[in-house]
């Protein structure tokens, strides 16, 4: 009788131990991988009529800032929706055709960023391109806001 | 009559310091501040004469290659957007871990400047010609590559000391703590380069074209072009610590 009692005893420990093990390996994988964000839209204040809006494809980091061009520069919504982008945010970076390229034949951005009318789409990488760095700080500010 | 020396010298017994003068002592002292005065002299000596080639001016630097192939990257330093696809490529291909890097990208960020706020910088191991982390080792375990002039690393022989991460003006090393031994960029030549491909992961990765490698004593290669010549700008980081490096940077 002790001796089952005991094999008993040993089963239990023994299932006892596998499970946090296969548990904490499951949340070691979960939390291990952080997912890559697929955008990041931030409202810094509904006055300047959108969001900041960081897009991740097809390179991460890359700012269109409303606050720059509605709140600073003053342009009307019409100006971009819905010729050149939908009112939907991220929506158009779903479009195969959403890449430097385009933007140099004259469409989406390289509308205006042509060298004419604002900087050329081919000049001062890093004014839309603020990075990984940029859109870690985004999301950053997105958590802390979230909170509040 | 050699052989009658060694015997000699064996049938020797200890006289002990006790029988020796004063006098002889004190000589015996002096030799030894001699020969130290003579050392000492000679390295102020050769720190003097070091200058000049420290302030060797680009031409000069640039007229000889002592490597063939002589490897060497070209960064095109305003292209660079910080979507560290470059970074990616690395850790898959020298399965860099998590804390460590080989390659990394800085930022710098300025609220008073006009217009574009932001420079991406990246960095890697410079691949100096006179490499301070090679001199600081202590047991050769991080050597110049006698053929390509590549820094690279012998993990078996590194003790860890992290002599290299300290003499290292860069900042291109880190421990690995898994190898338990420093880690560094090598140009990929473990994983890549002596598998017949002729450029870096890193390179191959970059979208903008920021990273230009190639074989920077070959005429026809590309990086040859874009440091020889004076219409662009080129310039190579921290040239006063005099290792000579072999990462150039200049604007597209």
């Amino acid at each position: 009788m002790r001796k089952v009692k005991i094999l008993i005893g040993t089963f239990i420990l023994l299932l006892g131990f596998t499970g946090i093990a296969f548990v904490s390996e499951k949340n070691k994988v979960e939390s291990g991988k952080p997912k890559e964000p697929q955008g990041v839209i931030y409202y810094e204040s509904e006055q300047f009529g959108g969001p900041e809006i960081v897009y991740v494809k097809p390179v991460r980091g890359v700012l269109f800032s409303h606050k720059k061009h509605v709140g600073e520069l003053g342009f009307p919504c019409e100006s971009c929706h819905n010729s050149l982008f939908e009112m939907q945010a991220l929506k158009s970076q779903e479009n195969p055709d959403f890449k430097m390229e385009t933007l140099y034949q004259g469409k989406y951005c390289g509308a205006c960023h042509n060298g004419q009318a604002a900087f050329a789409s081919n000049t001062k990488c890093a004014t839309c391109h603020i990075g990984v760095k940029g859109l870690k700080e985004y999301m950053r500010k997105l958590a802390s806001k979230e909170k509040k | 009559m050699f052989k009658g020396i060694k015997d000699w010298l064996l049938n020797l017994k200890n006289e002990g310091v006790e029988q020796v003068p004063d006098e002889t002592k004190r000589e015996f002292l002096k030799i030894g501040l001699i020969i130290t005065g003579v050392f000492a002299g000679g390295s102020l000596f050769s720190v003097v004469s070091k200058v000049a080639e420290g302030l060797e001016s680009s031409e000069e630097l640039h007229k000889s290659y002592p490597y063939k192939p002589h490897y060497s990257m070209v960064f095109k330093i305003d292209r660079c957007i910080d979507c560290e696809l470059c970074m990616e490529a690395c850790r898959k291909t020298n399965h860099v871990p998590d804390y460590g890097w080989r390659t990394m990208i800085l930022r710098r960020y300025d609220e008073s400047a006009l217009d574009q706020k932001i420079m991406f910088m990246p960095i890697l191991c410079n691949h100096c010609n006179n490499p301070p982390c090679v001199r600081a080792c202590p047991t050769k375990a991080t050597y110049k590559d006698k053929k390509t002039g590549i820094v690279r690393m012998a993990y078996y022989k590194c003790l860890g000391c992290k002599t290299c991460m300290v003499a290292c003006p860069y900042n291109a090393r880190y421990f690995n703590e898994e190898k338990h031994a420093v880690d560094k960029c090598d140009f990929c030549w473990e994983s890549r380069l002596s598998k017949g491909m002729t450029i870096t992961a890193c390179a191959e990765a970059c979208p903008a074209g920021v990273r230009i490698f190639g074989d920077l004593s070959d005429p026809g290669s590309e990086v040859y072009k874009l440091v020889h010549q004076l219409a662009k700008p080129v310039w190579v980081l921290k040239p006063e610590t005099g290792a000579k490096p072999n990462v150039f940077y200049t604007i597209s």
